[in-house]
């Protein structure tokens, strides 16, 4: 809002060049002033947003490294039992959450699932898992967060089924992961594996859109690998579930992790542009004194040798 | 019968090279990486070590280095810990799966665990009568069930800490 209005403030400015040249001068100054003040304003919000996301990113990177040990050791399995049907009908997860102010981490996993639905040649199949895998327009979409959500419902609206929200606003639980997967395993849609696009945390720069599959209790029964462990009774579908939760967690924690860095990124470039753009408005303005200060100057003396 | 199940998960370890086919290292063919992770907390990472013992929904059972692949869902119980000949640690846990990989490796995601010694046990004892006060109480029927499932926990948890 603040932001709409200092823009506003300098989509008008051309036109107030057009006033007379005392008047003017007094009311840029005015204007200048006022919009330094703005700007300081700004500064301060986005400075101590900025702080606010270094702190929590410290606890998310350590919630993040025990999830993303949780997730390992539950995506072992799935290591050993791939033996990928290229038509197998997958769920897409896409995992964000409602929160803005933090560059384009909702837009990075928005992106992946729809190069991933549109069988695009970037798309993170063809990277994952080589080309071979091509997946159904049709494929139903789900999402976690707000943000995503706005997007996915304009390019993929009839794709989407389920969306989650209030999810992220802090470090993720076990709770939380478990609530999403037991919705996800009520609301009755049909799929062979679940596919789960989150933002993967590379380095406190960097991320990148990933995905993490995770199989169905069927598609698990058929796969060759997984015939090669040994159970008592069949667990199956309890063990998909199970995994289910984990790999939700697991996604879940790395791409708080991901937001918080991300917005403590755009926060502190936010914060350099606005103290940038204070420089050069305080110049700006110290110019315009000086210049009325000189303009009376000359005005008093002209007066005072014309006596 | 679990001392029947350890006996068998020992006799189901493919034999493993003998000694003199066995070159570099030696000691590595002998143990098993574990990974046992919670949430919040990786208590081992590729760790290696010689046993561990767990309470699965089937039975306890004991597993060594090169144990068949198999998936087991834990019941709350005592996973035990043994790092080397002599020393172990013991850890309550919540529940969840452990599986045995193709690969020598031992992986066990858990909800909730907690080291056997940190749990006090006048809190336990309270907790179960608690517990088995809403059972036999009149409440609707998911509670009872709820109430039934944590005076189970308890109880394992009763045993577990005073046979420690």
């Amino acid at each position: 809002m603040l932001l709409r209005s200092s823009l506003a403030r300098i989509a008008v400015q051309p036109t107030l060049g057009a006033a007379p040249a005392g008047a003017r001068n007094m009311a840029t100054l005015r204007e200048i002033e006022l919009r330094l003040k703005s700007v300081r304003n700004i500064e301060k919000i986005t400075k101590s947003m900025k702080m606010i996301a270094s702190t929590k990113l410290a606890k998310a990177q350590r919630a993040m490294q025990a999830g993303k040990q949780y997730g390992l050791a539950n995506s072992e399995v799935f290591k050993v039992a791939t033996d990928d049907k290229s038509s197998a009908r997958r769920l897409f997860i896409v995992v964000s959450s409602d929160k803005g102010l933090c560059g384009g981490i909702h837009s990075s996993v928005s992106k992946a699932t729809r190069r991933a639905i549109s069988n695009a040649t970037d798309s993170p199949f063809a990277t994952a898992e080589g080309s071979s895998v091509t997946i159904e327009g049709d494929s139903p979409v789900m999402v976690i967060g707000d943000k995503s959500k706005m997007q996915l419902i304009r390019a993929l609206p009839q794709n989407l089924v389920l969306t989650f929200n209030q999810i992220g606003r802090d470090i993720p639980t076990f709770a939380d992961a478990a609530g999403v997967a037991d919705l996800i395993i009520k609301s009755g849609v049909k799929y062979d594996s679940v596919v789960l696009v989150y933002n993967k945390f590379v380095s406190a720069l960097s991320y990148e859109a990933a995905i993490m599959e995770v199989k169905g209790a069927e598609a698990l029964k058929e796969s060759d690998g997984f015939k090669a462990y040994e159970m008592e009774d069949d667990f199956t579908g309890d063990l998909a579930e199970f995994s289910l939760a984990n790999a939700v967690y697991a996604a879940l924690t790395e791409g708080h992790a991901c937001e918080q860095s991300a917005r403590r990124n755009a926060m502190d470039s936010a914060s350099k542009n606005a103290s940038d753009m204070i420089g050069s408005l305080q110049m700006q303005y110290n110019r315009g004194r000086q210049a009325a200060i000189t303009n009376e100057l000359v005005d008093i003396i002209t007066g005072a040798s014309a006596l | 019968m679990s001392s029947l199940r350890l006996v068998s998960a020992a006799a189901r370890r493919v034999p493993s090279s003998f000694g003199i086919a066995r070159r570099g290292y030696a000691e590595a063919s002998d143990k098993i990486k574990l990974s046992l992770v919670l949430p919040h907390q990786a208590i081992f990472t590729s760790t290696e070590v010689v046993q561990v013992n767990i309470s699965a929904a089937t039975g306890d059972m004991g597993i060594l280095a090169n144990h068949v692949p198999s998936i087991e869902p834990l019941r709350p119980g005592v996973i035990e810990v043994v790092e080397s000949a002599g020393g172990s640690k013991k850890w309550f846990v919540s529940g969840g799966f452990a599986t045995v990989h193709p690969n020598n490796k031992l992986t066990i995601n858990v909800v909730e665990a907690a080291p056997l010694e940190d749990f006090s046990v006048e809190a336990i004892r309270t907790n179960l009568q608690e517990a088995l006060r809403v059972v036999s109480g009149n409440g609707s029927e998911e509670d009872k069930l709820e109430a039934r499932i944590e005076a189970d926990v308890y109880e394992a948890l009763q045993h577990a800490v005073s046979s420690k």
